[in-house]
């Protein structure tokens, strides 16, 4: 995946980019254009005082050389005329001085002339200088300043976008409270707010649909249960059937069990995310464990060790303590082998209940998810760790599941739930 | 004893009145909110089995009802829906038992028969049943005046018995009445027979063979 920029960054950095380019290649345009000019204009004077002397001598005047910057002598024969740069040294300031040089031959009133004009190149090359780095900071405060002046704009701009980014970022489906959106004067975010508005609700509106279903359902399921139910019962007391036939309705009545169960933890479910286990008792989760122990000592199935380090408490609804203990633990039960040992260990914020097993789950992550089960054994309705799951997600306890040694663990932590 | 059962679901009060007829009893049938308060306002009941949500009205208002005309019987709530605030009121405003739907036909006749038991009929805290008999307060059981010793699952098992006796129970039935929902856990309900076995040799061993198998895998408890 390609690496993520803030947008106000990444329009920073391209402004600021594009302006450093800018200003590389107007001051490179700049200097050569200036540069050009100056020759040009340089090249002119020479000329023109070339023009000058030479005017000078055809009327007989007495023009004396001043090197270096004329310098008149007469030769023998013409040569052609020669326009370069000279280095001179200058005794004035003890150093050598560029300077831009035309020498040409004349010949006048039948003399050979040889005139010879330089002009001191070093003050248009400050000049030059002088113009580039004018440039060159006239263009980086400019852009210093609209970038400030962008980024307080753009980020005024699109903190609309912004503060919705972040409502969206904690909207919950769960949650009672309603979306709240920033309106903006841009058309876009306009819409964009319209739009985000349009779908939460429609997906809220389909989720409380979805549950109330759901609700619903498991609540008129009860009722044909309990015909079915009540009809066998006086089935197998009224009427004369045989021991087949017996059995047969007995494995109904299994069945019907099983479709109990299954609804009752769809209610569970269903009344958690309603919030309706509202009430908040600190409970001995390690007493209730040794409770449930002996329950399940009673059924004569399996060796469950409890090791409590600490007692742990915990401030949630009894009911869904209750719950949390029994789905973990029956998970347990139903997933070793029998006269196989479970154990059970409470720390002060901390349980940890493990059962042996062949090999790790194939899909861990899928835990959570209603109705997944890695076996067919059918005593398990595929709700048990989900509602663990559930419950967990509501207190803000961390459920985590892996498998060490042969065992299946489970471990609750309990740290920073509320 | 005179029961009325107040179920809108037809099939269900049909049922339930079968079941309960059979060992003699009266059942008559309210079908909606208004026969129903027609009938506890003329009829004096031992028991009524009210289902909370009736087409025409709560069943919480008749027990309202019968709170206010002070009428003395024994109500057992059955409601499909399994809410703890539902069942706190309905057991504040003087209902006896409450009972989420489905459930075994079995289970709400040995809830019945517990109601009836209750002091609140002048009733006794005693079951009697030919030799045997079960002080429900100290939870001891008499073969003869000879006190024999149960766990506590057997004992739960003798009343169960006791209060169904003549009927059919299924292994699935016995083990719903004993371990609730984990009975769910069991893969097989053999240790059920352990229970059983252990209470008919107590049972036998002073006399009272009362226990019988039925249809090869259920039981009945039944004088010979």
């Amino acid at each position: 995946m390609r690496k993520k920029t803030k947008l106000i960054s990444k329009t920073s950095k391209n402004f600021l980019l594009t302006g450093l380019i800018l200003t590389i290649f107007s001051s490179i345009v700049l200097y050569f254009y200036t540069k050009n000019l100056l020759q040009e204009e340089i090249e002119e004077e020479l000329y023109s005082t070339e023009a000058r002397v030479s005017d000078a001598l055809e009327n007989h005047k007495i023009v004396y050389s001043l090197p270096p910057v004329s310098e008149i002598k007469k030769v023998k024969k013409l040569r052609p005329e020669i326009l370069k740069d000279t280095l001179i040294y200058d005794p004035s300031q003890d150093e050598m001085e560029l300077f831009r040089e035309l020498s040409t031959y004349k010949k006048i009133h039948d003399d050979y002339y040889h005139i010879t004009i330089r002009t001191l190149v070093v003050e248009s090359g400050s000049i030059l200088l002088a113009i580039v780095i004018s440039n060159i900071s006239l263009f980086v405060l400019a852009f210093i300043f609209l970038f400030y002046f962008n980024t307080a704009r753009n980020l005024k701009i699109w903190q609309p976008f912004f503060d919705n980014l972040e409502a969206m970022k904690k909207f919950s489906l769960t949650s009672k409270e309603a979306l709240l959106l920033t309106d903006s004067d841009v058309l876009e975010f306009s819409d964009l707010k319209d739009q985000i508005e349009f779908l939460t609700s429609k997906v809220k509106v389909d989720y409380e649909n979805l549950k109330q279903f759901t609700e619903n359902i498991s609540h008129e399921i009860q009722t044909p249960l309990a015909i079915i139910q009540a009809k066998i019962d006086n089935i197998i007391n009224e009427h004369a059937i045989n021991d087949l036939q017996f059995e047969q309705i007995t494995s109904i009545q299994k069945d019907l069990q099983r479709l109990k169960q299954l609804n009752k933890k769809i209610t569970t479910l269903t009344k958690i995310d309603n919030n309706q286990y509202v009430r908040m008792e600190t409970i001995s989760l390690t007493e209730l464990i040794d409770e449930k122990i002996e329950d399940y000592k009673e059924l004569d199935l399996h060796n469950i060790a409890h090791i409590s380090n600490d007692e742990l408490f915990i401030k949630m609804d009894p009911f869904l303590a209750d719950i949390l203990i029994n789905n973990l633990v029956s998970n347990a039960i139903k997933h070793s082998s029998k006269n196989s040992s479970i154990s059970i260990l409470t720390e002060k914020q901390f349980l940890k209940v493990s059962n042996s097993g062949e090999s790790s789950l194939i899909h861990p992550e899928k835990l959570h998810l209603r109705f997944y089960r890695e076996d067919t054994n059918n005593r398990s309705t595929g709700l048990g760790l989900a509602i663990v799951r559930k419950i967990c997600d509501l207190y803000g306890f961390k459920m985590s599941y892996h498998f060490e040694g042969h065992r299946h663990i489970f471990n609750i932590d309990f740290k920073n739930s509320n | 004893m005179k029961y009325l059962i107040a179920e809108d679901e037809i099939d269900l009060q049909q049922s339930i009145a079968q079941y309960l007829t059979r060992d003699g009893n009266i059942c008559e049938v309210a079908s909606d909110y208004h026969e129903a308060s027609d009938k506890i306002y003329i009829y004096d009941y031992d028991i009524i089995i009210l289902d909370i949500n009736l087409i025409s009205g709560s069943g919480l208002d008749i027990l309202k009802i019968l709170k206010k005309e002070k009428k003395s019987a024994g109500v057992i709530i059955i409601s499909a829906n399994n809410s703890l605030n539902d069942k706190l009121e309905g057991l504040d405003l003087g209902a006896d038992d409450y009972m989420t739907k489905p459930f075994h036909l079995a289970e709400l006749n040995s809830r019945i028969t517990a109601v009836l038991r209750r002091g609140k009929f002048g009733g006794k805290d005693l079951i009697e049943f030919h030799e045997i008999s079960i002080d429900t307060k100290s939870r001891t059981a008499y073969v003869n005046g000879k006190s024999i010793l149960l766990t506590k699952k057997e004992y739960d098992l003798l009343v169960f018995f006791i209060s169904n006796k003549g009927r059919v129970l299924s292994k699935e039935i016995i083990a719903e009445h004993l371990w609730g929902d984990h009975s769910d856990l069991l893969d097989n309900f053999d240790f059920i027979y352990v229970h059983i076995n252990n209470l008919r040799k107590k049972l036998t061993a002073e006399g009272a063979k009362y226990i019988k198998t039925a249809y090869g895998s259920g039981y009945k408890f039944i004088e010979d």
